[in-house]
């Protein structure tokens, strides 16, 4: 399976962000897509998952060749497609096991069965080192960003998704939390399953090591290459990419 | 004066209960002829008007006794008394330490507890059908917990209207004994028929000091045209401590007073309800949360969800008297509108008379979060279960206020019924903004 992005434009209300980013990301690989703020990486994940607020002007969606562009978030998701947020939205009144026990049904035939699902979830909070009564509170309510970031996880852990986008999940974690969410990152790599893992800085992709980066600067794809292009950015700094592409254009 | 004061001796120079129940219904008779079918008027668009009743058309209807079909959220209780239009048709007692009757008996059998308690709270002329209620009643419940005694299981009462026509006066006396625990229950029922029907009600609670009541209501007057007009007063006393969560699941016009008293030191409220108002429903409340002495507490939150062509008003007052500092108390509420025809108020408001007290309060009304729905949708979830899940996880915070699970389930599964009558507008409504957006 694959998941490919072809010549994808896309604006808010008021300009556009995407300026045609061609990208495919296929099962068994860990992509990385790095760039500065405001470059368009949010914009990438958002639009991927369908989130109304964007609209695509040109451009393809494809999962497994099947065209997702205006398929609904929940039929993307059904398809195979899993967000990790970095702005997750809180869902009061909703406990997070209740939430991911609906979350898994919604991708089933048959409800999933009482003790399965109960085994199924401590497998996973033990993965990621979870604690206390983490998943009979409110999803996000009251949740740190470290606890927000790991409830992500656990619902990709849970879920199971043929590819996964994880939009600035290192963001706002300590080092500690860091290593928890990238050990139950690498547990679910597989042959299976691909990662596109956007991420401002490069610390997360010493404990994941991606095997193609990708470098977004203004909503367009700049340079791409393997796991030693996240080593030379952590050491030149975005402005060289920039100075670089500026330099080839003219 | 009763005519007894000149025949009986100086020993009982106070009038028999039976006595100050016939005055006040006579006053109250008089008060309620006097006055003309009101309408409510607030500033904005709002008005709660009974045009719609043909009041002359309604009659108190009597019945044989005998337990109908209830279907409540718990089956095992302390007590259960029903009383179907006019007439009490079931009273049982499973807990001998506690009482509970019609309260016609108790008024010759109890003489003493409602010569001091009956209708303490509640004057017979604070406006139409209180008048009503305190001239017509008949029936009526009577709950007595003595002092010292915990009772685990609810004492259930429930009122019933089964036929159009019906006009139920209405009237609860509950007294509460020092340091005694116990929940109470009223329900209000009606099954989905083709007519007018009247609700007048009066329900009193006096909480005495140390004593701990869990108090629910449950108003689910089905889809007939069941008018709804009531006073409930709740009386805290010190140290004492009451929660109490009203439940407004259905009804053509609610109309309803809900008061909740800190009387004196130490004494402690909750106060959570919650309302889903659907089709042409009309639903106006009014609590207060009136502190009458220091030191005592207070927290009020209610939410609602507004569907169809619905009206919803929720008005909520925190009211701290003069003499009443060191009072620490809030109010939240908040209305959802789930369909663009609906029409919500929610207005929490405060007088405080006194320095040195903590009170705040705050009122949102809404619609759903898009961004919420968005986030349940890329979960796999459909943009309707996601917008069930949502109203459903709003309301929580109330129903698990219940503390109990029979009727938290019974709540939950209205709810859930509800929400699925609504889908399509939901969805419509839902859809456009989506659009728009």
């Amino acid at each position: 399976m694959t998941l490919e992005i072809q010549n994808l434009h896309v604006r808010t209300e008021d300009r556009e962000i995407l300026h045609g980013v061609d990208l495919k990301v296929s099962q068994g690989e860990t992509h990385a897509l790095m760039g500065p703020n405001g470059s368009g990486k949010s914009t990438l994940a958002n639009t991927l998952m369908g989130n109304p607020s964007y609209e695509v002007t040109e451009g393809r969606i494809l999962l497994n060749g099947e065209d997702l562009t205006e398929a609904a978030p929940d039929e993307r998701a059904r398809a195979g497609l899993f967000l990790a947020f970095q702005y997750p939205a809180t869902i009061p009144g909703v406990s997070v096991a209740n939430f991911l026990r609906m979350a898994v049904n919604a991708g089933r035939e048959e409800p999933i069965k009482v003790k399965e699902f109960g085994a199924l979830l401590r497998k996973n909070v033990d993965l990621l080192k979870i604690t206390g009564d983490f998943t009979k509170r409110y999803l996000n309510e009251g949740f740190s960003g470290g606890e927000k970031k790991r409830a992500e996880i656990l619902q990709l852990a849970m879920l199971q998704p043929a590819f996964a986008v994880l939009d600035e999940t290192d963001s706002g974690l300590d080092i500690d939390a860091l290593r928890i969410v990238s050990d139950g990152v690498n547990a679910m790599r597989d042959e299976n399953r691909g990662f596109l893992i956007i991420t401002h800085y490069t610390r997360i992709l010493s404990y994941v090591r991606p095997d193609f980066v990708h470098i977004m600067l203004d909503g367009r794809i700049v340079r791409e290459g393997g796991a030693e292009l996240a080593d030379e950015l952590e050491a030149k700094g975005y402005e060289f990419v920039r100075e670089e592409v500026a330099g080839s254009a003219g | 004066m009763p005519a007894s004061r000149d025949s009986v001796g100086a020993h009982s120079a106070k009038p028999s209960a039976s006595a100050l129940v016939e005055e006040r219904r006579k006053a109250a008779l008089v008060a309620y002829e006097a006055e003309a079918v009101p309408t409510w008027r607030r500033s904005g668009f709002w008005t709660t008007s009974l045009r719609g009743l043909d009041l002359d058309a309604l009659e108190p209807k009597r019945y044989e006794p005998g337990l109908p079909e209830l279907h409540l959220g718990d089956e095992e209780h302390a007590a259960l008394i029903v009383q179907r239009g006019a007439s009490i048709v079931h009273a049982e007692v499973a807990d001998d330490r506690i009482t509970v009757m019609p309260l016609e008996q108790a008024v010759e059998e109890h003489e003493e507890l409602v010569r001091e308690y009956f209708a303490k709270r509640l004057p017979h002329d604070e406006g139409k059908f209180a008048a009503g209620t305190a001239a017509f009643w008949t029936g009526g419940v009577f709950i007595h917990v003595p002092a010292n005694v915990q009772i685990e299981k609810p004492i259930q009462v429930v009122w019933l209207i089964d036929e159009p026509g019906t006009a139920q006066w209405a009237h609860t006396l509950a007294i509460v004994g020092e340091n005694s625990e116990v929940k109470i229950r009223e329900f209000f029922r009606a099954p989905d028929f083709e007519g007018q029907a009247l609700h007048s009600g009066a329900f009193e609670l006096y909480a005495l000091p140390g004593a701990q009541v869990d108090l629910a209501h449950y108003q689910d007057w089905g889809r007939g045209e069941v008018y709804d007009l009531s006073t409930r007063r709740v009386e805290i006393r010190r140290d004492a401590r009451v929660k109490w969560v009203p439940i407004h699941l259905g009804g053509r016009l609610t109309k309803q007073t809900l008061d909740i008293i800190t009387a004196e030191q130490g004494s402690d409220m909750k106060h959570t309800g919650l309302y889903f108002t659907e089709r042409d429903e009309h639903l106006d409340l009014f609590t207060t949360d009136r502190h009458e002495a220091g030191h005592t507490t207070g927290d009020t939150v209610w939410k609602g969800v507004l569907t169809g062509d619905s009206r919803a008003s929720y008005e909520g007052l925190i009211h701290i008297l003069p003499k009443a500092p060191e009072v620490d108390t809030y109010l939240q509420t908040h209305q959802m509108l789930l369909s663009p025809k609906a029409r919500g108020d929610a207005i929490p408001s405060l007088i405080v008379e006194v320095d040195n007290v903590k009170a705040s309060h705050g009122g949102t009304v809404g619609e759903l979060d898009e961004e919420q729905i968005f986030y349940m949708m890329t979960r796999g979830m459909p943009r309707a279960e996601a917008v069930r899940v949502l109203v459903e996880g709003y309301f929580e915070q109330v129903v698990q206020r219940l503390e109990d699970p029979g009727l938290e389930e019974l709540v939950r599964r209205r709810i859930a019924e509800k929400l699925k009558g609504a889908e399509d507008q939901v969805r419509e409504f839902i859809g456009e903004r989506a659009e728009a957006a």
